[in-house]
């Protein structure tokens, strides 16, 4: 390594997939920079599992990391008045369903036991590189087969499970289980996160699982945590706030980053930036090929986020406006002819004096959005505040043809890329956004294995 | 009880009767019963008006297996099959996308449209020519149990996993995006031009309950490339005397080979006696003994309305029961005294030769799913309309021709379900439609068949009215047809095997269920 610079290695972007691959750098020795074009730290809390190896191995819990996931999980208002509400106890929540629907009651933890059952499959494929099927290496076959193993050690009906659902429509999956509306809207409207889809889309059910990992069964609502708080606060990576950062490449080798008109160097770049925009500045020295892939990544934006200023205390905690799947799929119909829902799915998270707001599906974000929100949260236009879309928060849709092996895109889905020293760690590779750290923790291990054998 | 067969098989749809021609080849007494007065299925030509002879329900042939029609000696029994050339998807501005026969004309006329996708076109093809390649082997294999520690079925996905390997890195990734995809999605990562984007996607949503943005759709874009492949004709054909002629042609060989069809013979269910199919009981009251009972019907006929609930385990039940069809699709029959033109290309010409597709736009097939979605046919509903009498003069009295229109979306579960009042107007909406592409249309009807999924189901006995016996979906597919370990052909009840479409690889007339099922049967030494 490069032994007169000041940094060993340059990470691009301080939200929690840079800081943990920045942190993970700094724990094996290397010194590292984060730049970061924002001005400073937000305080927005991390949606998503923050897997226990990070934890662990980051020390997080001494340094105070809270992960919150408030019970009951949700609250959805019912069509004939009343609310439903839905509880980290599966037999509670089983009780407040029978009082809408006893069958769906009946079979509320057998669903809950069968998805938290296939969300542990996914935790044990997120915590690792996506499975390389090309590869003829015999230590990854061995993983492959170890895989293979695990899964099938669940039990037939599991193995059944994987293969039948991760394809399905939420709304299948759902139409299989349950059958009220408002439950199956709650249910649905995790399907869809974040995509430009409906909840008849095949593949919705793999999304539905995906933002079901790290909850306990009978929640399907991610948890939220102080992670990235916490990264930002740690010692032992430098910081660098408003600093913008494009990788600076020379004959197909990183060299470092530009920041403005200054040129930071370093060996090795790490980018938790969208992979389209890490690439950008890079485009003369890739192959055609690789630019047309990266090019084809669907990132379609499509939430809006925002904020409600709240005069006083809301009577939930998480409140989803989703009351059917066909209310989730009308709004959805809007947006596939380029539109924004005339109805859109609204969640609302309570935190200290405000809601934080998940608007779908949002193409253009404007004054009307602000008053179709404000009426579906009965409050006045005056108070909701609605974010200007920055792309998509997982830097590329979380669909089967960009998950595991096929993220970013097909063919480089271990975190390297064609350029010799860049990295990727963001959300825009496996296992994707909606998981806090995964990303950032698989790709520094990959970093530091490789740079151990060159 | 008198004669004793080998081997029963319940329906003479197409797959039914490739099931007996193959037994009855292998020296196995076959008898097939039929309901209706004649062999098919779905896959009849019929009168329906004097002189002009209709395929009822089906209506072009692409997909039949090259090693079924040699195995059968199919050309001897009377098939013969033309081909259908032309693609031609008139626009809403009155210019049109032709796909002809001749691969430079299309990319000409492709040039047209746009010279970028012109030159993406062969690529495109290219790329389609191997995955129908790489996926020809999976139609013609049993599919393995993936939850079995059999070490015949390890073997099998050890060796399906070689193939895929096998592929190279860049094709297996692009078979990943053709299997999870959605068509339109799919599509826009090669072209540009819209209606090409939506006719191509269209072949994609036949007989599926999708939309061309669903994800699923993609893999049905090498369902034009299969044909192709396999060199027996080129993309799509007709078959002379139309689709009914296929299933006379296949059971001619049937019999040939010394099998028994009888017609007008309705099953009313399976005899089953200590977990054992014994024969079948007719309707009549007739009971008929066999060694082996195979159903060519549908699942859910298959197995929960031939059989008592009881013979079967409840998990098993409650897979089939679940197991989706949703017919989508109807059909349009006309009689006409002179052929419509059409304003994109005025007067009669060759493109009467072969499709119309009805897809100008991709948000206009969408839109025709949007309304399917919510329980309404489609108002300008996706069509794909051929002229049988203009391929095979004999479909209608000289001077006259017969229109044969695939119409999709009409759902069979459509709100307040379907009618005669419902029906007429399903036929009205897809007239009117046509009439905008084609003024004057209407004048040249002397007769009209208007068939709903209700009406497929009540005459073919298709449940929910589903031309592949149960959608074609990624769940639904493979080892997970119709349910996940009972794949290969067999049923929890021994010696009661299943052969339909509703089966891997099913769908279309291809004929490979029937096959695949009729192989498993002489393979466990029935």
């Amino acid at each position: 390594m490069n032994a007169a610079g000041r940094w060993d290695a340059i990470v691009i972007g301080a939200d929690v997939n840079g800081l943990v691959a920045a942190h993970y750098l700094a724990r094996a020795g290397r010194r590292v920079l984060v730049v970061d074009s924002r001005k400073a730290a937000e305080q927005r809390a991390d949606v998503g599992w923050v897997p226990p190896q990070v934890i662990r191995e980051l020390s997080l819990a001494s340094h105070g990391i809270q992960i919150e996931q408030p019970d009951p999980w949700i609250v959805a208002p019912l069509a004939g008045g009343g609310r439903l509400e839905l509880w980290r106890d599966v037999a509670k929540s089983a009780q407040s369903i029978r009082r809408i629907s006893p069958a769906d009651g009946a079979r509320w933890p057998e669903f809950c036991t069968r998805m938290r059952r296939l969300a542990g499959v996914l935790e044990a494929l997120y915590v690792q590189p996506a499975p390389d099927i090309e590869s003829r290496e015999i230590g990854e076959l061995l993983r492959l087969g170890a895989l293979g193993l695990h899964v099938r050690r669940l039990g037939k009906q599991t193995v059944i499970d994987l293969l039948r659902i991760l394809p399905m429509s939420i709304a299948e999956l759902l139409d299989d289980w349950f059958e009220n509306d408002t439950l199956k809207g709650v249910l649905g409207a995790a399907g869809v996160w974040h995509l430009r889809q409906g909840p008849r889309a095949g593949g919705t059910a793999f999304n539905f699982l995906h933002h079901h990992v790290g909850s306990p069964a009978g929640v399907f609502r991610p948890p939220r945590s102080s992670i990235t708080q916490i990264l930002t606060a740690m010692p032992g990576v430098e910081m660098r706030w408003g600093a913008e950062g494009a990788v600076v490449a020379a004959a197909g080798t990183a060299t470092g980053v530009r920041s403005g008109s200054e040129a930071l160097s370093a060996p090795l770049v790490v980018s938790s930036a969208d992979p389209r925009t890490t690439f950008e500045p890079l485009r003369p020295q890739l192959d055609a090929e690789f630019v047309h892939a990266v090019g084809n990544i669907k990132s379609r934006s499509i939430v809006a986020r925002g904020t409600v200023n709240l005069e006083r205390p809301a009577d939930f905690k998480t409140l989803c406006l989703a009351p059917s799947l066909d209310h989730l799929e009308r709004a959805h119909d809007d947006a596939k002819y380029g539109r924004t829902s005339e109805r859109p799915y609204v969640e609302a998270v309570a935190t200290d004096g405000h809601l934080d707001l998940h608007v779908q599906y949002a193409v253009t974000i404007d004054q009307a959005l602000v008053e179709r929100v404000a009426s579906a949260l009965g409050v006045p236009a005056g108070q909701v505040r609605l974010e200007p879309q920055a792309g998509h928060l997982y830097h590329g849709e979380l669909t089967l043809d960009q998950i595991l092996f096929m993220r970013p895109v097909p063919g480089w889905s271990r975190y390297r890329t064609p350029i010799h020293g860049l990295y990727l760690c963001g959300p825009g590779t496996h296992p994707g956004g909606g998981i806090a750290g995964a990303a950032g923790r698989n790709a520094a291990r990959v970093i530091l294995r490789e740079s151990k054998r060159s | 009880m008198a004669v004793l067969y080998d081997a029963i098989v319940i329906g003479g749809g197409h797959n039914g009767l490739v099931t007996a021609a193959y037994l009855a080849r292998a020296g196995k007494k076959v008898v097939v019963l039929e309901k209706r007065p004649r062999v098919g299925g779905a896959a009849v030509t019929e009168e329906i008006f004097p002189g002009f002879k209709f395929t009822m329900f089906s209506y072009v042939v692409s997909l039949l297996r090259p090693e079924i029609i040699r195995d059968l000696d199919l050309p001897r029994h009377g098939l013969h099959i033309l081909p259908l050339e032309s693609t031609v998807t008139p626009m809403e501005n009155g210019d049109y996308l032709a796909a002809w026969g001749d691969h430079d004309e299309t990319r000409r006329e492709l040039y047209r449209h746009s010279p970028r996708d012109a030159e993406a076109y062969d690529e495109y093809g290219r790329l389609m020519h191997h995955m129908a390649h790489a996926v020809r082997p999976i139609l013609g294999m049993v599919p393995p149990d993936p939850t079995s520690f059999d070490p015949r079925d390890l073997l099998a996905l050890l060796r399906l996993g070689r193939h895929f390997r096998s592929l190279g890195a860049e094709r297996l990734h692009a078979l990943v995006k053709l299997m999870t995809m959605s068509s339109a999605d799919f599509l826009d990562e090669w072209f540009e031009t819209d209606v090409l984007k939506a006719t191509k996607s269209a072949s994609g949503i036949i007989g599926t309950f999708l939309g061309p943005r669903s994800p699923g759709t993609a893999y049905v874009l090498l369902h034009h490339y299969m044909g192709e492949l396999d060199g027996v004709f080129r993309a799509w054909g007709f078959a002379k005397g139309g689709t009914g002629a296929v299933s006379e042609a296949i059971a001619s060989a049937a019999r040939g080979f010394g099998a028994e069809i009888r017609c007008d013979a309705p099953v009313a269910r399976v005899l089953v006696k200590g977990g054992r199919a014994t024969g079948v009981a007719l309707e009549n009251g007739d009971e008929v003994s066999a060694k082996v009972v195979v159903s060519g019907l549908d699942p859910r006929r298959t197995f929960l309305q031939l059989l008592e609930e009881r013979e079967l385990p409840a998990e098993f039940v409650s897979d089939i029961r679940r197991f989706k069809f949703r017919g989508s699709s109807g059909k349009v029959n006309l009689a006409l005294d002179a052929l419509p033109s059409f304003t994109c290309m005025p007067g009669v010409g060759r493109h009467h030769r072969g499709a119309i597709s009805i897809s100008p736009s991709l948000a206009y097939v969408e839109r025709a799913y949007d309304d399917a979605k919510y329980g309404e046919f489609s108002r300008r509903p996706y069509m794909d309309i051929v002229f049988p009498s203009m391929i095979d003069p004999g479909m209608a009295p000289p001077g006259k021709h017969v229109m044969s229109v695939f119409v999709q979306y009409a759902p069979y579960h459509l709100n307040g379900g379907w009618n005669d009042a419902k029906r007429e107007a399903f036929g009205d909406a897809v007239v009117n439609t046509i009439e905008s592409f084609a003024p004057g249309l209407k004048s040249h009807i002397l007769h009209r068949q208007v068939i709903t999924p209700a009406d497929i189901e009540r005459i073919t006995g298709l449940s929910e009215g589903n031309i592949f016996q149960g959608e074609l979906a990624l769940h639904q597919l493979f080892f997970l047809r119709p349910a996940a370990g009972w794949a290969k052909f067999r049923t929890p009840v021994r010696a009661y095997y299943q052969c339909g479409a509703g089966t891997h690889p099913g769908g279309g007339i291809m004929g490979a269920s029937g096959r695949l099922a009729a192989l498993a049967i002489l393979g466990d030494g029935a």
